[in-house]
């Protein structure tokens, strides 16, 4: 189990080159910064097609492959082959958007999940493909507006439900599965802590607010990832070998949904029926996720 | 010379997973598909009774193959994979990104056509620009020994390009053929251990970074790297002469000038141009024809990529008609050895003929006969006889 670690034990050093391109306001590039003092010389990193390359101009080796969907077989030949030569010391990491992770990356996140190769995966979700201009991914809220599910006299926004990557990976019976937010950074760096010292497949899907994409202004991006955390949008809980469940943030009483969506222009839209569409989902799978906490995931 | 020969029967899918086993790849992934399926289960045997050292990942796709093969292999261990037909065309997408990194990657193909099941070389021409260096073969004994040339041919610092070795599907996957095997001791003298230049160890991030930033392209001319990778092309050419010599100092065994072979051209007036398996059945053909007095002999075409065009500008003001068999077709323009021998030849003043001819796609069967037929054509534009401009299907 992760134990939240204080910020002020953060290396100081610095890993990413202080320009970067991307948008301001982003929460990825937060993201790896906390990923790459956390790993420090340790890490080296699989990078593919999205917002990352922006971002993740840094003082650790890396290697691209413009391979969108190639995470998990990218980072699984890293991992073999510092195995064959007695470099386990390197701890093979991705900073994997969400497109690449739920939607092109999923078939190779499932091959690596199942073959537990020894990789820390983490997706920085920001719900949509956002280095190509924000189209809907399976990450996406339903209700939400993207480029791809504009609204309009016959479109309320994305359809579906989000894909619950999380749950799908933590069934791969893996050594480690967590959620975190970029705005509980102290509970973040725990799992970092705890995962970067466990054997096996590790991930950890990061929940990082998009101003550009989620049309908010940039300096909100922490407050509406706490907001989603205390309203049960983001729940922070971590599964141990696909087996033992733990909240690891409990708020006492959810706050509402509707205040966090409204604080996000692709929200503007929803109806009161919507929104309470959203709240039926949260409250019930915050409802089981109580009721499994401390307990058998499945 | 010190050639021991231990011949085995075997078929061409055991000789290619020998290839794996005798150049010590450390990293090899696969995905099972007919006809390249048994290649991976004679790997798995190889590693389950320790013939095989290695990390032997059966991965849920070829692409994660592909990708995975291209990673390790960039970390610095030598990698092996193989596939055919569809799989190679879901390898697609990774496999520019393996030359584009310049990893020097070498995998098997046993051709499937993109048309039905049965073998033609439509699965490897769809890969024709992704950067990769393919080596044709035409029995088992030369998928062994290629493999092993195409990994020092692939690693060589003047190259640092992928390579393909490849052969027909079916017809040599599972045909049993007495094999050579040579020892490990040799093969070892012959390839040095592999070294790659790629920095990823944890203390080498700002040697990284750079080349990352590179590879963006920042402070560097657009067009460089295709530059680079065709030089590497160029070079490449020489290196695989370079590399078929010392293999036939070593092994006793070499084909041709590495690039391409010539069967019994000395005082022909015409050659038939062919490759893989229809280029042995060409060879009963030529024999048969020369026992005649016909003066035809068979140019054996082992790479397309690099695509021998001075081999073809040196046997073409020697001949008055060359007619080339393909077991493939560009739909739209024509077959490959074709359009590139006829483009290769342009500029020789005293050009020959040439003929076009397309055999054996999705496995039709190919007969002697039949190349008698071809190259009985192909004499007859060569003595000045009318002769289409179309191609023709055999």
């Amino acid at each position: 189990m992760s134990k939240p670690v204080p910020l002020v034990k953060l290396d100081e050093k610095e890993y990413i080159v202080p320009a970067n391109q991307a948008c301001q306001g982003c929460t990825g590039a937060t993201v790896a910064r906390i990923v790459s003092k956390v790993l420090g010389g340790r890490m080296v990193r699989q990078e593919v097609a999205c917002c990352g390359p922006a971002f993740e101009n840094m003082y650790q080796p890396n290697i691209y492959a413009e391979v969108f969907e190639g995470a998990g077989p990218l980072m699984t030949g890293l991992s073999r082959a510092f195995k064959r030569m007695n470099r386990e010391d390197a701890i093979v990491t991705g900073l994997i958007g969400d497109g690449g992770t739920v939607d092109i990356g999923f078939q190779g996140l499932s091959g690596a999940a199942e073959r537990n190769e020894n990789v820390l995966w983490i997706c920085y979700d920001n719900e949509a493909y956002m280095n190509t201009g924000g189209q809907r991914s399976s990450a996406t809220t339903r209700y939400a507006e993207t480029t791809t599910t504009p609204v309009g006299e016959f479109s309320r926004g994305k359809k579906e439900r989000r894909k619950n990557v999380a749950a799908v990976v933590a069934m791969h019976r893996v050594p480690y599965m967590a959620t975190a937010s970029v705005a509980y950074p102290e509970d973040f760096i725990g799992k970092l802590e705890y995962a970067k010292n466990v054997k096996g497949f590790r991930f950890i899907q990061v929940s990082a607010p998009c101003p550009t994409g989620w049309r908010f202004e940039p300096q909100y991006a922490v407050k509406i990832g706490k907001e989603m955390v205390l309203s049960g949008l983001w729940p922070l809980y971590e599964v141990i070998d696909g087996e033992k469940l733990k909240i690891t943030f409990k708020p006492k009483e959810l706050k509402p949904v509707r205040d966090v969506l409204k604080m996000q222009g692709r929200f503007r839209h929803i109806t009161d029926d919507e929104v309470k569409e959203i709240q039926d989902d949260v409250d019930a799978y915050w409802a089981r996720l109580v009721e499994k906490d401390g307990k058998e995931f499945f | 010379m010190n050639v021991s020969q231990k011949f085995e029967v075997m078929v061409g899918n055991k000789a290619v997973a020998h290839v794996a086993r005798l150049v010590r790849a450390k990293y090899i992934s696969a995905f099972p598909i007919t006809p390249q399926t048994t290649i991976v289960q004679y790997i798995a045997d190889m590693v389950a009774n320790g013939e095989i050292d290695a990390e032997f990942v059966n991965t849920e796709g070829e692409l994660s193959a592909q990708a995975s093969a291209l990673t390790a292999e960039a970390a610095g261990v030598r990698a092996f994979t193989a596939t055919a037909g569809p799989g190679l065309l879901y390898m697609h997408h990774p496999m520019h990104a393996t030359s584009n990194g310049r990893i020097p990657l070498v995998m098997a193909i046993m051709h499937r056509g993109t048309k039905g099941m049965d073998p033609d070389l439509s699965d490897m021409m769809a890969q024709r620009e992704t950067g990769w260096m393919m080596l044709e073969c035409e029995n088992g004994q030369e998928i062994l020994d290629t493999g092993i040339m195409a990994y020092k041919v692939a690693e060589d610092d003047r190259v640092r390009l992928p390579c393909i070795f490849a052969g027909d599907g079916y017809i040599l996957s599972y045909t049993d053929e007495p094999i050579d095997i040579p020892d490990q001791a040799m093969v070892d003298a012959f390839l040095p251990p592999y070294k790659s230049k790629i920095p990823l160890m944890p203390d080498q991030g700002e040697e990284s970074r750079r080349l990352l930033m590179a590879q963006w392209g920042v402070g560097q001319d657009p067009q460089k790297r295709w530059r680079d990778q065709q030089q590497a092309m160029e070079n490449a050419r020489e290196v695989i002469k370079e590399v078929n010599d010392d293999f036939r100092k070593a092994f006793g065994r070499g084909y041709g000038d590495g690039l391409v072979e010539e069967y019994r051209t000395r005082g022909a007036e015409a050659v038939i141009v062919a490759a893989g398996t229809i280029a042995s059945t060409a060879r009963v053909a030529i024999d048969r024809l020369q026992a005649d007095g016909k003066k035809v002999g068979l140019v054996k075409l082992k790479a397309f990529k690099p695509f021998p065009a001075d081999d073809f500008q040196r046997i073409a003001p020697k001949v008055r008609a060359m007619g080339v068999i393909d077991r493939n077709i560009s739909l739209g323009t024509g077959g490959w050895a074709f359009s590139e021998i006829r483009n290769a030849i342009y500029d020789v003043e005293e050009r020959p003929r040439t003929l076009q001819f397309h055999a054996g796609l999705s496995g039709k069967e190919v007969r002697v006969q039949d190349i008698m037929k071809i190259a009985e054509n192909t004499l007859k534009a060569a003595s000045g006889a009318e002769a289409s401009a179309a191609a023709e299907w055999v």
